[in-house]
């Protein structure tokens, strides 16, 4: 079985985790380290993908300032999201050519985790054709957006755990009106420790992709460079 | 020289979102000329060899097949 070292980081802001990422993208694409998974929370952002318009941040600038909720335009596909507390990230720096080498199916590999989590938790969750991420009805669970160079990728997947504050509002989900970000405790009805979530997804993380994860700490990411 | 995209698997169709690289520029090889991007999926598209960008066939916001060309290389 092929292995992924897997960091768990906890809670970190958004712009040291994409510059860990990029280096450790750089790192695989050499071949100088093996596959990783990054575990994470973030401190709250939005982010614009390449698909996105600023129009779809709804907040004024002055409001954005006084939450402390930092607007970063992003590499990865997909429009306008907001990350925050109570939402489990899991950023994959995987050389696809060991995966199939197969972009949809990545991407659909990604959600297959998120649905498969949500599940263990009594929720029901699907995929909506041409909307990608995971679903119920009209509400969203979880997104996707990917950044693939060479093959090895960046970014990946956010699962809404237990959202508070859910600054959702600040934004049109996606650059889709209608569209309401839900979190996978409020259709449980009743909390989720992010750490339930965050165990229950490395799981199924392994499983989907038929890999097995081995803890990484921080010191081998620092003798990288990382 | 074709810029070509790659065959991604299971992917269609993909949007060219953004020209990283102008035509009438230099290149190197390996060096990111261009983004496709397929259900929220960013895919670089590299230089197959040093040269320069003599045309760019496909517009940003232009739809491609996988296997298609983007742009043609003048090779150094």
């Amino acid at each position: 079985m092929k292995e992924v070292l897997h960091a768990a980081l906890g809670r970190v802001p958004y712009r040291s985790v994409w510059a860990l990422q990029r280096r450790l993208a750089q790192l695989r694409r050499g071949g100088h380290i093996p596959d990783v998974l990054l575990s994470l929370e973030h401190e709250p952002v939005i982010t614009v993908g390449r698909q996105g318009g600023a129009g779809h941040v709804l907040a004024p600038p002055e409001v954005l300032d006084r939450l402390k909720v930092e607007v970063v335009e992003v590499e990865r596909g997909g429009d306008v999201t907001y990350h925050g507390p109570g939402q489990l990230i899991l950023y994959p720096i995987l050389d696809l050519r060991d995966h199939g080498r197969d972009l949809r199916r990545y991407v659909a590999s990604l959600e297959e985790v998120m649905i498969r989590t949500a599940a263990r938790f009594g929720v029901e969750a699907h995929r909506r054709p041409g909307f990608p991420g995971i679903w119920q009805g009209l509400k969203k669970l979880g997104s996707v957006g990917v950044y693939v160079r060479g093959w090895v990728t960046m970014h990946g997947l956010a699962l809404n755990v237990d959202l508070s504050p859910n600054l959702f509002s600040l934004i049109v989900p996606c650059g889709l009106h209608g569209v309401e970000a839900a979190s996978l405790a409020e259709l449980a009805g009743q909390p989720i420790p992010l750490e339930e979530a965050r165990a229950t997804a490395l799981e199924e993380f392994a499983r989907v992709f038929c890999v097995q994860l081995t803890p990484l700490g921080r010191e081998a990411l620092d003798r990288w460079g990382a | 020289m074709d810029i070509t995209v790659p065959l991604l698997g299971d992917v269609e169709q993909v949007t060219l979102v953004r020209w990283l690289k102008r035509a009438g520029e230099e290149v190197q090889a390996g060096e990111a000329v261009a983004e496709v991007e397929a259900d929220k999926a960013v895919f670089v598209i590299e230089a197959p060899a040093a040269g320069r960008l003599a045309e760019a066939l496909v517009p940003e916001g232009g739809r491609v097949r996988p296997g298609e060309a983007i742009g043609r290389l003048e090779e150094a």
